[in-house]
């Protein structure tokens, strides 16, 4: 009850003391120089309880506030108006009142905007900023946001938090929430005086299987008092175990995500190598493309893309898309990253493939000079250094369960490979196009004997096989490089995945794709390095193929000479 | 004679296309200049960069009358990110070529793959990259940054803004790896327990230790155990993450860091590898606030910077070499460098009044300074160079934001070993 | 199957034997011929011995192997371990043992590089450790008849595994960076004129060892079973020969070949890293033999000295756009020069004659080793 009337002084104090709203405080804050006087007039809004702050602040944050000096070396803050002019010019609003700003002739000023200096953040505004965010999302309609403010407010231990986290606690509905209000709430009284306070604080911890405690119980067992030693340790020992769990599980999940990207990457291959008996060594380069086609799209949605190869001007003009219908770049790169890709092992095959079918192993040496060739000229036309391609906001962040981390695009990638498995073989099984496509793999010459027109078919399949690894490209750059190199990174994974699975056969792709991602999440997670589990890998690789040596699915033959 | 005989074996292996490496000598008014750099292969992604910059500091001179009266002429090779290659085209450059001086070389095998060459034949070569130090050449000039010009003052950085958790995480190579037993050394004379170095440590059987830190391969893509590991280690907060992964493993690296939830305000991650150049490629708008430190950035206010600024994109407008990418091209650290190991050069040779590496030497370690774009640089004794070190902090638009400046850093090749910790555990 | 010399070939190999082993070096000694273009020349015949090995492998047997880099790469670190030794305390460190051990905080020599001091020694290892490889791997894989394209994703992954292996500095052979700053071979002076004129020499005479050797193997009854297993090695199986034996020893020997190749390869170039193990390494033989001519064993010694000498020259003149020169160079001789360099002649007397060639190919091919 003492507490309850002590806030309430406060905040009738800070009512009649500071009639400034939070823009006001802002706008003096960000005139300022010295960054810790900057901190402080921020801190000052943690109790304004304004529900915009948050909003002001990421304005902020995000280069939203501009300064523009006045006269005799005054600067006001200001923001810009959301239309631009011909000339790219913004109205200009004052940050604190919103009213327009005149220029000398009274009429409103317009500015550009790279012409302007930003109100800039650094490290220790920033935190300050954070922790005023924080407190006023404690009460935000978003769960995440929840949740992070407090998860902070727990690592502050600072007792003066205590009863928001309380009365926080007892509105609470979200499960996730609440453990993390028990957890700082404990964090908070650990620190307290009195000793059974203290291990009852541990004892939640412990049950919690608090993970970000841990550092403090470990000091608590250096510092505190025999019993609540004891607790300490007990706890620890809770959250060890705790860990252990969520340690499992992750590596579990990583496992299966890794073992989807090596599908994705692989099952391309899996058609024009295994189906088709082409050893593609520009199957790398197909992922490529489809990486780069993601990035024209994206360019395209956002500012434009201009790139000069050899000489050649060409310049994508840009539709400066924002929010959602930027986003929406992914949904249209995908597919287009297949055609791309497709268009491409089309020419390909067309080009060179097609008089290697009876020479199997040259087609390895006339594919690698391609491989060459599409490498040096993605690094001509796109320049040397990896490009920049950005994930989409549903893409990006995660879902965390019990300290388990699910990010989003991981989660993306195991169902995307999910689709693409029940896709190519729905295509293989169902349609008359997979009907004619396992004929010719199975027999060229019969299937031609019999009135179907092989030639078509190689192309269509090599292409299915080229637009899928174009389809790995737009995944890949999601998680990963964007270069010219980018091919090479997987193409020997890729080889070493069919083959395993057993060359022909999808579902060995599948299986092996899956068991070559656990084993090497599980045995980086059990020795700890990352390097010595993918040597395991190969080694496992090459004993498994001892055991059975055309892969886990044989495919049959009668004949002597496969 | 001599060179009939030469070409002629050179012929008998290429055939009639050889003839156009066997040009008449060039009359005397220019003086012969070795570039070596990976312009394909892995190391492209950062080379590159540094061959176009030189070729603009090449016209820039030219334009203004070369050095001494003689023009540059540029000798560019390609290294191909192939050391034995690289070995190859060193003695190409300084045996058949005989140029004056190299600029060259980005990773530490192919620097030392080039030694063995630039000793024999009393060559200079000019090193403009990031490294690990223990080693000082006759036949090199480092301006690259020194790992007390880099490691060392971020730290001291972060110590100040009050981390006490520190995560060290590298690419499995030598500047990794020393980079990291330094600052495990620095740490612990800091007064960091050993139990707040995150990473791991390897152990000899005297139980001292010979490796710390987290290592990934090159071309690694996989970040999500290291990436669970990292959330863990900074969930009581005040962590942060020490990286020397190498410029394209570090996509992947943020690509999961962002998705994990992390951010530059939960745990910061320094990175001594990403400067604008490697910044692109990154997702700059998840990535506000992470921390770099470089005695270069685009974002100096300095007229000199300016100018530098200006004349590079004047040049890429109007420049006709073939490879050279127009479109969206920043400045960076190794770039600077580069650009100021060339005018350190000219200044040096104006001052020994020669071309001979025995007197151009001299005169570098007589002490020679210039005003580069990133300040005052000064040459030193020990073939390395005094100049600032910037710390800066990424922002949306790719650029760094300079939060802390150490003017005049000396730069101190042998680190090893000469910080003793607090504590008396070893 | 004749193992005699033939009048028109053995004048052929005489005059190049002679020219490479005798009148080239003389050249250098008498200053005609630079240090450089010499040096650059051992290389390139280093890369010749390999390509050798590679061909009796894949043209000859039809085991298309992508770990022949690897080989190389063993026979180059176990020289190496001799070279860096012989460096003493003239390293960076001045501390008697490998500059790189004493960044590792090592103080002593580990046991294993103890005797790696005596050339003897290593010279064994060059020879020992690639065959010792080869019959464990090659045992396991040819017992359980692991067999084409199944057989390269193998000895890929074998390459690949050692190779992130060597890139571990713990392994304690140097990490990414390798061996490199070798000062003396045999009390020699490495840095000279002369040692490095004697190693190409010794390059050219052991080229020229290894292609006699070959030429004799392939012209016993062992290269008939040799290339019966290649064209259908179920036939060879049925006519009670041990097919996997005779493959597990071409595949020893070619190791061995390539740990020789290797060995000799490391003190003409300076460097030996892990990236010489790597899988683009492997497939970059296999190309210079399929330029050459596969299937013959002239083929492989040009292929490589061609391609090599090409991309000296291209990464000089041509820096942005060689590899698009090569890549498509790669392409074309696929498509319209099956048969590579040493099958040209024939092809181009066959198109100007308007014939259809109907041989089959090994009879081509060595037809045109006799006549080229």
């Amino acid at each position: 009850m003492m507490h309850r009337i002590l806030i309430l002084l406060a905040a009738l104090i800070c009512i009649t003391a500071r009639a400034e709203t939070p823009r006001e405080v802002i706008a003096k804050a960000a005139v300022l120089d010295d960054s810790e006087a900057q901190a402080k007039l921020v801190q000052t809004l943690a109790d304004s309880g304004s529900p915009d702050v948050g909003q002001l602040l990421t304005l902020w944050k995000e280069g939203g506030i501009f300064l523009l000096s006045g006269p005799t070396d005054t600067k006001i803050a200001i923001t810009l108006g959301p239309d631009k002019d011909a000339g790219g010019n913004q109205a200009v609003f004052r940050f604190e009142t919103g009213a327009p700003v005149l220029d000398e002739a009274g009429k409103p000023l317009r500015a550009l905007a790279s012409d302007l200096n930003t109100a800039e953040t650094d490290s220790l505004l920033r935190t300050a900023m954070k922790s005023v965010m924080d407190l006023a999302q404690l009460s935000s309609a978003d769960v995440k946001q929840r949740l992070r403010s407090v998860e902070t407010l727990g690592m502050e231990q600072n007792p003066e938090r205590l009863p928001v986290l309380l009365s926080r606690q007892q509105k609470e509905t979200d499960s996730q929430v609440k453990r993390a209000i028990r957890e700082a709430i404990a964090l908070t009284e650990i620190k307290d005086e009195d000793p059974a306070k203290q291990i009852a604080a541990c004892r939640e911890l412990g049950a919690i299987g608090s993970i970000p405690s841990q550092d403090i119980l470990k000091q608590v067992v250096k510092d505190g008092v025999p019993e609540v030693q004891v607790a300490a340790t007990a706890a620890l020992k809770e959250i060890a175990s705790h860990v252990r769990t969520v340690d499992t599980v992750g590596t579990l999940f990583r496992g299966l995500s890794a073992g989807s990207i090596l599908l994705v990457v692989a099952i391309g291959l899996a058609i024009t190598f295994g189906l088709m008996g082409v050893i593609n060594m520009a199957h790398g380069e197909m992922i490529a493309i489809g990486a780069y086609t993601t990035y024209i799209v994206q360019c395209v949605f956002g500012p434009g893309l201009e790139v000069s190869p050899f000489g050649f001007h060409i310049n994508l003009p840009g539709m400066n898309a924002t929010g959602w219908h930027y986003d929406c770049y992914f949904i249209v790169a995908i597919p287009l990253s297949f055609l791309t890709a497709a268009l491409a092992g089309l020419a390909l095959e067309r080009g060179i493939i097609r008089f290697l079918y009876s020479r199997p192993l040259e087609s390895l040496l006339a594919t690698w000079g391609v491989s060459l060739v599409l490498q040096q000229l993605f690094r001509l036309t796109f320049g040397a250094n990896n490009v920049q391609v950005s994930a989409p906001s549903w893409l990006s962040g995660n879902w965390t369960v019990n300290d388990i981390l699910f990010p989003w695009n991981r989660v993306f990638v195991v169902v995307f490979a999910i689709a693409i498995v029940i896709g190519v073989n729905l295509l293989l099984k169902k349609t008359p196009l997979g009907l004619l496509i396992r004929a010719v793999m199975q027999n060229r010459n019969m299937a031609a004997c019999m009135g179907v027109r092989t030639e078509r078919v190689n192309m269509l399949t090599f292409a299915l096989g080229s637009g899928l690894a174009g389809l790995a490209g737009a995944f890949i750059s999601q998680i990963g490089n964007v270069g010219p190199g980018l091919g090479q990174l997987y193409i020997v994974d890729s080889f070493m995945t069919v083959v395993v699975g057993g060359v022909g056969n999808l579902f060995g792709t599948v299986f092996s794709s899956l068991g070559i991602g656990m084993a090497d999440q599980g045995l980086q997670q059990i020795l700890g390095n990352p390097v010595l589990g993918k040597i395991l890998v190969l080694a496992g690789i090459i004993l498994f193929l001892q055991w059975r040596p055309a892969g886990i699915f044989v495919s049959k033959s009668r004949s002597l000479e496969s | 004679m001599m060179k009939l005989v030469n070409s002629a074996a050179l012929a008998f292996a290429a055939g009639a296309a050889l003839t156009a490496s066997i040009l008449p000598a060039r009359a005397q008014e220019t003086v012969k200049v070795g570039v070596l750099h990976s312009l394909s292969g892995t190391m492209a992604i950062s080379e590159t960069s540094l061959r176009d910059v030189l070729q603009f500091t090449f016209d820039e001179i030219n334009a203004k009358g070369g050095v001494m009266g003689k023009k540059i002429e540029p000798v560019i090779v390609d290294g191909a990110s192939n050391w034995p290659l690289f070995a190859e085209k060193a003695k190409q450059l300084l045996e058949q070529d005989k140029c004056a001086v190299v600029f060259g070389c980005w990773t530490s095998v192919s620097r030392k793959s080039v030694l063995p060459v630039f000793e024999k034949n009393n060559g200079l070569l000019f090193y403009p990259v990031q490294y690990e130090g223990e080693e000082e050449s006759q036949n090199v000039f480092y301006t690259a940054e020194a790992v007390n010009q880099q490691a060392t003052p971020s730290v001291d950085y972060l110590l100040a803004q009050g981390k006490k958790k520190f995560y060290l995480l590298g690419s499995d190579y030598v500047y990794p790896q020393t980079t990291n037993l330094v600052l495990l050394e620095y740490l612990l004379s800091k007064g960091v327990p050993i139990e707040n170095i995150g990473g791991g440590f390897k152990k000899d059987e005297s139980g001292k230790i010979i490796s710390a830190g987290k290592y990934t391969p090159f071309g690694h893509t996989d970040y999500q155990q290291i990436i669970a590991e990292i959330k863990q280690f900074a969930a009581g907060g005040k962590a942060c993450v020490v990286s020397t992964l190498n410029g394209d493993t570090n996509v992947p690296f943020f690509k999961e860091y962002a998705a994990a939830g992390l951010t530059a305000e939960t745990c910061p991650v320094v990175s001594f590898s990403i400067s604008e150049d490697e910044f692109r490629a990154l997702p700059a708008k998840q990535l506000v606030g992470q921390l770099g430190c470089w005695t270069y950035f685009q974002s100096i206010k300095s007229p000199a910077n300016k100018k530098f600024i200006a004349d590079w994109d004047a040049w890429l407008k109007k420049t006709t070499l073939d490879g050279v990418k127009k479109e969206g091209r920043v400045t960076c650290s190794p770039m600077a460098l580069s650009y100021d190991g060339v005018y350190l050069w000219k200044a040096a040779v104006e001052k020994a009044k020669s071309f001979e590496v025995d007197k151009v030497r001299e005169a570098l370690k007589g002490g020679i300074s210039f005003a580069g774009p990133g300040g005052t640089v000064k040459s030193q004794k020990n073939m390395h160079l005094t100049k600032n070190v910037f710390i800066g902090e990424t922002k949306a638009d790719g650029q760094f934001k300079i939060l802390k400046t150490f003017e005049g850093v000396y730069g101190e090749p042998w680190l090893k070993g000469t910080f003793k910790p607090k504590t008396a555990k070893k | 199957m004749d193992a005699r010399f033939p009048k028109r070939e053995l004048l052929l190999v005489g005059l190049g034997a002679l020219f490479l082993i005798v009148i080239f070096p003389a050249l250098n000694a008498a200053d005609l011929v630079s240090n450089f273009t010499l040096n650059v020349w051992g290389k390139y015949l280093c890369y010749a011995i390999l390509a050798i090995s590679v061909d009796m492998l894949w043209g000859y047997t039809g085991l298309l192997s992508l770990g022949q880099a690897l080989f190389f790469s063993l026979g180059g670190y176990m020289m190496g371990m001799y070279l860096m030794r012989m460096i003493g305390s003239l390293g960076q460190h001045k501390k008697g043992i490998p500059d790189f051990l004493v960044f590792l905080g090592w103080e002593q020599l580990p046991s294993f590089w103890v005797p790696f001091s005596s050339f003897v020694f290593a010279a064994c290892m060059v020879v020992a450790i690639p065959a010792l490889l080869a019959t464990v791997f090659g045992y396991l894989a040819f017992r359980s008849r692991i067999k084409g394209v199944y057989f390269s994703i193998l000895t890929q992954a074998l390459t690949y595994g050692a190779a992130l292996m060597f890139f571990r500095n713990d392994m304690l052979l140097g990490g990414n960076n390798g061996f490199t700053d070798f000062k003396f071979l045999l009390g020699a002076d490495l840095r000279s004129g002369a040692t490095q004129r004697a190693l190409y020499i010794a390059t050219a005479v052991m080229l020229l060892l290894v292609y006699l050797l070959c030429r004799w193997l392939t012209r016993t009854k062992f290269g008939l079973i040799q290339r019966a297993v290649r064209d259908s090695e179920t036939r060879v199986l049925f006519s009670g020969y041990s097919a996997a034996n005779y493959k597990l020893f071409v595949f020893v020997v070619c190791a061995v070949i390539a740990g020789l190749a290797g060995a000799l390869y490391v003190p003409q170039v300076g460097i030996i890293n892990p990236a010489e193990m790597q899988t683009e390494k492997s497939l970059e033989i296999i190309v210079w033999v399929a330029v050459g001519g596969r299937g013959t064993l002239l083929g492989p010694i040009i292929g490589a000295v061609v391609i090599n000498a090409l991309k000296s020259w291209a990464t000089r003149a041509y820096p942005d756009l060689w590899l698009i020169l090569l890549g498509g160079l790669f392409i074309l001789v696929v498509l319209f020069m099956p048969k590579g360099i040493v099958g040209l002649p024939a092809q181009l007397r066959g198109f100007f004659a308007k014939r259809k060639s109907a041989d089959p190919e090994p009879e081509t091919a060595e037809k045109v080793t006799v006549k080229p």
